[in-house]
């Protein structure tokens, strides 16, 4: 057995090419797929949302719903059997909460090296899972 | 892991203290200008005016150019659809009672929850403050300019949330995100005008986001303490007291997420939307004999304005400015709520949006237009905005301005809201939504400015951002408006055929 070989990997996805390109990488820590956990991690509605102000959409659907569209994304690849996980709040302390809660050994999270404002607010998601993880965390830059 | 958030935002905006530490130091000067930190914005603001209305007022044969540019939007969508103002009427209320709602389409709310969800947002001072400001700057002429300014803003408004349908994003949650600085960027590309689309579509976010400060927020917040202190004394004087409290209401609901108060006063809006109604007919009914001599006057200074300076342009000027202030028509906002619609016909909720300016305008604003000039108060006042709409009714309905101060916060607090949702949806499409709090934050802080600072400052700055917003926007629709027509014809044609299921 690889010392490498690691039993539960988290990889956070926003639905982004770099982020599903994140799982490859990831698949080579593990032994098969059933050993990668995938997690969504969705920002609170604006309580002026048509959806919220006439209660038609609420968390749990929100959820539901991005569960069956990673189902249905992952479904006829090689990751069918992933685990799947949808949180709501700030991308950063979501997953790090995330990755104790399954007791991840590792996060495989890619850069997509914000610049300008954003990057001045609050930092890259990737740099404050790096910060505050309880695990090691596998960088992926662009281009990679 | 949640309690190293509030020690990383100290860290990271030293600056936030400050700010905490400045506003209860603010003080007036004994000439009545505020010194201080509000001096300060009070200086910002007067200065972005100067510099933005040299662009937009630029006057083109004595009309301000954004002005003309909303006048030509609105006329050339009316011929361009064929007059689906008017046309559209009919069916607009069918499907708005639900007779073509899908369930299983995509989309988050029914048409007729859209609707109300947009109307929200335009209902609001800018019905009652708005048309006293018109009525005091361009005289009674300029109702039937903002009338006329209101059904021909139906077909920029149909246009418009046509386009918002047709390229809004649904996210993989199931929820929408639609709005003009979506056709623009993604209508103008399919056009082959990718480099124009992306550089009107964050001007247009920018433009809102400061419209969402400006007549979203400070205008709203201004006019109503003028209107709450009216008939509360223990206010008069202590605007920054009434600025803390709106303030802290509009953080609770959109920072603290307390969504029954947000819905709450949705709830209660159409309600005072009715009681406000109800009030103006009762006071244009008991005047019955005094309706011809006001529609007399309000037609004859649209035409021939004899009490004001600016002459016909002028009232023209006041009535577009006004109308296009209140009901947001040709100024994009409302296409971000009219996306959320359960619809796979863009058409079908544009047609549904173009009852907005009608309702907004056509009906509410003509409300307090005729009981300002039936009662003639506009004449011999000094007061200004809604505290003129306020001694209009009271001279009436002795009793109505405690209801009406009711009905003003709540519009003001609704409107709030509402457009610190399209404020938000830009300031994301500008910079994503993991800084949402960041806009949040200085979304509440403006409910406060707006409370303190004189209606000058404030009701030119709302009126420039809302105004800029349609230079985009309109441009826009010119260029994707063919699409719009193509779309438009198809529809009506199923329509027309039968084609059209129908679930109720």
């Amino acid at each position: 057995m690889n010392w490498l070989q690691k039993n539960r990997v988290l990889v956070p996805i926003d639905f982004s090419e770099e982020s599903f390109a994140a799982l490859s990488p990831a698949r080579e820590f593990v032994k098969d797929a059933s050993h990668l956990y995938v997690l969504h991690v969705l920002s609170h509605l604006h309580p002026a949302e048509p959806g919220v102000m006439w209660n038609t959409l609420d968390d749990r659907d929100r959820q539901q719903h991005v569960k069956e569209a990673l189902d249905k994304r992952l479904q006829a690849s090689e990751y069918a059997n992933v685990h799947i996980g949808v949180a709501i709040g700030d991308p950063s302390s979501e997953i790090i909460d995330y990755a104790k809660e399954i007791d991840a050994d590792l996060i495989v999270i890619p850069s997509h090296g914000r610049t300008g404002l954003s990057r001045f607010f609050l930092g890259s998601v990737a740099e404050r899972v790096i910060r505050y993880a309880h695990c090691p965390v596998v960088v992926l830059k662009k281009g990679n | 892991m949640k309690h190293y958030k509030l020690l990383n935002w100290l860290r990271k905006y030293p600056w936030l203290c400050l700010i905490l530490l400045a506003i209860p130091s603010t003080a007036y000067a004994a000439d009545g200008k505020p010194t201080g930190i509000l001096g300060a914005i009070d200086a910002i603001f007067s200065y972005l005016v100067a510099a933005l209305s040299q662009v937009l007022f630029f006057s083109i044969g004595g009309m301000p150019f954004i002005v003309l540019w909303l006048i030509i939007g609105a006329v050339f969508f009316t011929i361009r659809m064929g007059f689906i103002n008017f046309r559209g009427f009919g069916h607009a209320i069918s499907v708005v009672r639900g007779h073509y709602d899908n369930p299983t389409e995509e989309g988050e709310v029914t048409h007729f929850q859209a609707l109300s969800a947009a109307l929200s947002a335009t209902v609001g001072l800018g019905n009652i403050a708005g048309v006293a400001i018109a009525i005091q700057l361009g005289g009674p002429g300029a109702m039937f300019w903002m009338t006329v300014a209101g059904l021909l803003g139906m077909s920029s408004k149909f246009t418009e949330c046509t386009l918002g349908q047709k390229y809004r994003i649904v996210k993989p949650d199931g929820s929408v995100s639609g709005g003009a600085m979506h056709y623009l960027s993604r209508g103008l590309g399919e056009l082959g005008l990718r480099p124009l689309g992306k550089v009107l579509a964050p001007l247009f976010a920018i433009f809102c986001v400061g419209g969402s400060f400006g007549g979203g927020n400070m205008f709203q917040a201004n006019q109503s303490y003028a209107a709450v202190s009216g008939v509360i004394p223990f206010l008069q004087g202590r605007n920054w007291l009434y600025g803390i409290v709106m303030a802290v209401l509009v953080a609770l609901v959109i920072i603290g997420g307390i969504k029954r108060i947000g819905s709450v006063t949705e709830k209660l809006v159409p309600a005072m939307c009715l009681i406000y109604i109800l009030a103006a007919l009762f006071i244009i009914f008991t005047n019955i004999p005094l309706i011809p001599g006001a529609v007399a006057t309000i037609f004859r200074e649209a035409f021939f304005p004899q009490a004001f300076a600016g002459g016909f342009i002028g009232v023209l000027v006041q009535g577009f400015r006004r109308a296009s202030f209140s009901n947001e028509a040709g100024v994009g906002s409302a296409a971000i709520a009219h996306s959320a619609a359960r619809t796979e016909e863009p058409v079908r909720e544009g047609i549904v949006a173009l009852l907005e300016p009608f309702i907004d305008t056509v009906i509410i604003c003509n409300m307090t237009a005729l009981v300002m000039v039936i009662t003639g108060v506009y004449t011999d006042t000094k007061a200004d905005g809604a505290q003129l709409t306020n001694e209009a009714f009271a001279s009436a309905i002795g009793w109505f301005p405690v209801v009406l101060a009711i009905a003003i916060f709540l519009f003001a607090f609704s409107t709030m809201i509402s457009w610190s949702y399209y404020g938000e949806r830009c300031w994301e499409y500008l910079f994503g939504d993991r800084t949402t709090l960041v806009y949040k934050a200085l979304f509440v802080f403006f409910v406060f400015v707006g409370a303190v600072v004189n209606l000058g400052a404030v009701l030119e700055f709302s009126d420039m951002m809302i105004l800029s917003m349609a230079f985009p926007n309109i441009l826009g629709c010119f260029l994707l408006s063919n699409k719009v027509a193509a779309d438009l014809q198809d529809y009506m044609h199923r329509l027309q055929t039968g084609k059209m299921p129908v679930f109720k």
